[in-house]
């Protein structure tokens, strides 16, 4: 499903004096197949935008397109018909909140991940619930039978986080869009994490993934596409090689990865590299360089 | 969503009412709720009202913001006037349906305007003075109560800690229900037990994280030697001045006026 926005604009309290504009008319297309990577200070609309997308937010004004739903409320359409669509669409586009974890309730970790396949698909049978939330558990690398009848407040921070964004794949979403996915996770639960998101993507089972982060390694590692938000507008679509080798104002602001840091390093004192910031490709180029040299 | 709830919420700005000490005002809202309920007639009702609109003029909060406040307790209201007018016993003979007397519809009538000025009154209260001085006005006048042992000062704490959670609770409970909406959860539909019970993955959550945050504060607080023994002083201290005098003399002419007022005959 691709994703495209135009001129997409949202005022929180828009009939209360204390309104704030969040967004100005946001331009901006995430295709299928995309690791989409969103950037941006803290209040530049990313959440608010991100929120559009599974119609937690109704659409003010412009437009936005996600696969074939418009989420822009039309007079024709009834408002059951919109309640109707907008269920079809979250099933579809998965959203996994900042901390996650915060939204688990049931007694169990079963009863926590079929949540989301109880609501979508009432009329499964139990049988394929459960093939669908052991299919989902395992996924994120969980242990299916040791997990399944734990209370969810009995695992760790980690494990919690994983049962958490089990509960949304469960309903086998197209687009999985991730706030800040491994805020507050240690070095090790990141890895295995954004790994994971690596396997979605890779294997197929998630199409297209879009993450929000303030780590600028993690983008340059993980996405193929990365949006700088400004003031409530998109003001750089790009790749991450080219949103971290130009210099402006408002990319400075962000800061670097370590490889786009020693890349400019070098680069100073006459060194060019002219590889993406991957650290794979990066060390390739490096010591390319370095036999040339030599 | 929650966050549109003006009710009761802080207003900011610079007015008569802002700056009036906030003992003086709860203790002006005290004497007019039990003036409210003093009132027995049309023209004591009149007076109450007036008082009211002369104090929110003077607090320069805009009247669509009071009348939106309203808009929680509609539902309040509704029932006790339908309560009223079918339960209440009149003499006269009934003028609607077959048990609806007249004495009923002015009974709730009046009934409806008490609530109404009563809530607006209370929220004027809370529109005007900010959390923090309101715990500090109870705190000053539940003070004598210290001297039979009565923690006082641990009252006013547990108040403005609940206080300044709840911004922070809706702020969280809006995030929930976002986030279990994301998985599907349908809040506004099917009858009133089916949506009570969807309340529940939103309920848990943010019990546990009131929980969490209470813990946290309750550490915080730990960690800096808290004390609710310990004396301390105050950085803003409370001081009546002429404003204070002013606004319980135009109160009192008021508040003497409802009882003349009550003597013309009432309901």
């Amino acid at each position: 499903m691709q994703i495209i926005s135009k001129g997409l604009t949202f005022t929180y309290n828009r009939e209360a004096d204390f309104h704030r504009q969040a967004l100005q008319g946001v331009d901006l297309t995430i295709n299928e197949g995309d690791f989409f990577g969103i950037v941006g200070e803290t209040g530049s609309g990313k959440s608010t935008f991100i929120q559009h997308l599974n119609g937690l937010i109704k659409v003010q004004g412009g437009s936005l397109w996600v696969g074939d739903f418009n989420l822009a409320p039309t007079d024709k359409q009834g408002k059951k018909q919109y309640k109707k669509m907008l269920k079809q669409l979250r099933h579809k586009v998965g959203m996994v909140f900042q901390y996650p974890e915060y939204q688990l309730f049931a007694e169990t970790v079963f009863e926590d991940v079929a949540f989301g396949v109880k609501n979508f698909f009432p009329t499964l049978s139990d049988e394929e619930i459960e093939k669908r939330v052991a299919k989902a558990i395992d996924l994120v690398g969980l242990d299916y039978n040791k997990v399944k009848n734990k209370s969810p407040f009995e695992l760790s921070g980690g494990q919690k986080r994983r049962a958490a964004i089990a509960g949304i794949l469960v309903s086998e979403p197209e687009v999985l869009v991730l706030d800040e996915p491994v805020a507050g996770l240690d070095p090790v639960g990141k890895k295995r994490l954004m790994s994971l998101l690596h396997t979605l993507h890779d294997t197929g089972i998630v199409k297209t993934i879009v993450i929000v982060s303030h780590d600028m390694d993690e983008i340059s590692e993980n996405v193929n596409r990365v949006a700088l938000f400004c003031g409530g507008r998109a003001v750089k679509v790009c790749t991450p090689k080219e949103l971290f080798s130009q210099k402006d104002e408002s990319s400075s602001r962000l800061g670097l990865p370590v490889t786009a840091y020693v890349s400019e390093k070098l680069n100073e004192v006459g060194v060019e590299l002219s590889s993406d910031f991957k650290t794979e490709n990066f060390i390739k180029d490096l010591v390319k360089k370095y036999k040339e040299t030599v | 969503m929650l966050s549109d709830l003006t009710f009761g919420q802080y207003y900011e700005t610079d007015s008569f009412v802002h700056r009036l000490d906030p003992r003086i005002k709860i203790l002006i809202l005290i004497a007019y709720v039990v003036f409210i309920f003093v009132a027995r007639n049309f023209y004591a009702f009149l007076a109450l009202a007036v008082f009211l609109v002369i104090a929110v003029i003077f607090s320069k909060i805009p009247f669509s913001n009071m009348i939106k406040s309203m808009k929680g307790i509609l539902f309040i209201i509704v029932i006790t006037v339908i309560l009223n007018v079918f339960f209440y016993k009149g003499e006269t003979q009934t003028v609607l349906f077959w048990i609806i007397t007249k004495e009923a519809l002015i009974f709730s009538a009046y009934m409806a305007l008490r609530l109404i000025i009563l809530v607006m009154g209370s929220v004027l209260l809370t529109f005007t003075t900010t959390p923090v001085a309101l715990t500090d006005g109870i705190e000053s006048l539940l003070s004598p109560l210290k001297v039979i042992k009565f923690p006082v000062h641990e009252l006013a704490l547990v108040m403005s800690i609940a206080l300044r959670f709840i911004p922070i609770l809706m702020g969280e409970a809006d995030r929930i229900i976002m986030s279990q909406k994301a998985r599907g959860a349908d809040f506004d539909s099917g009858n009133v037990i089916s949506r009570a019970k969807a309340m529940i993955p939103v309920l848990i959550p943010l019990l546990v994280s009131a929980f969490r945050r209470a813990e946290e504060l309750g550490d915080a607080m730990d960690s800096r030697c808290y004390s609710s023994s310990a004396v301390r002083t105050k950085y803003k201290k409370l001081k009546l001045s002429a404003r204070d005098l002013v606004a319980t003399l135009v109160s009192i002419i008021i508040f003497v006026s409802v009882i003349f007022l009550n003597g013309l005959g009432g309901v």
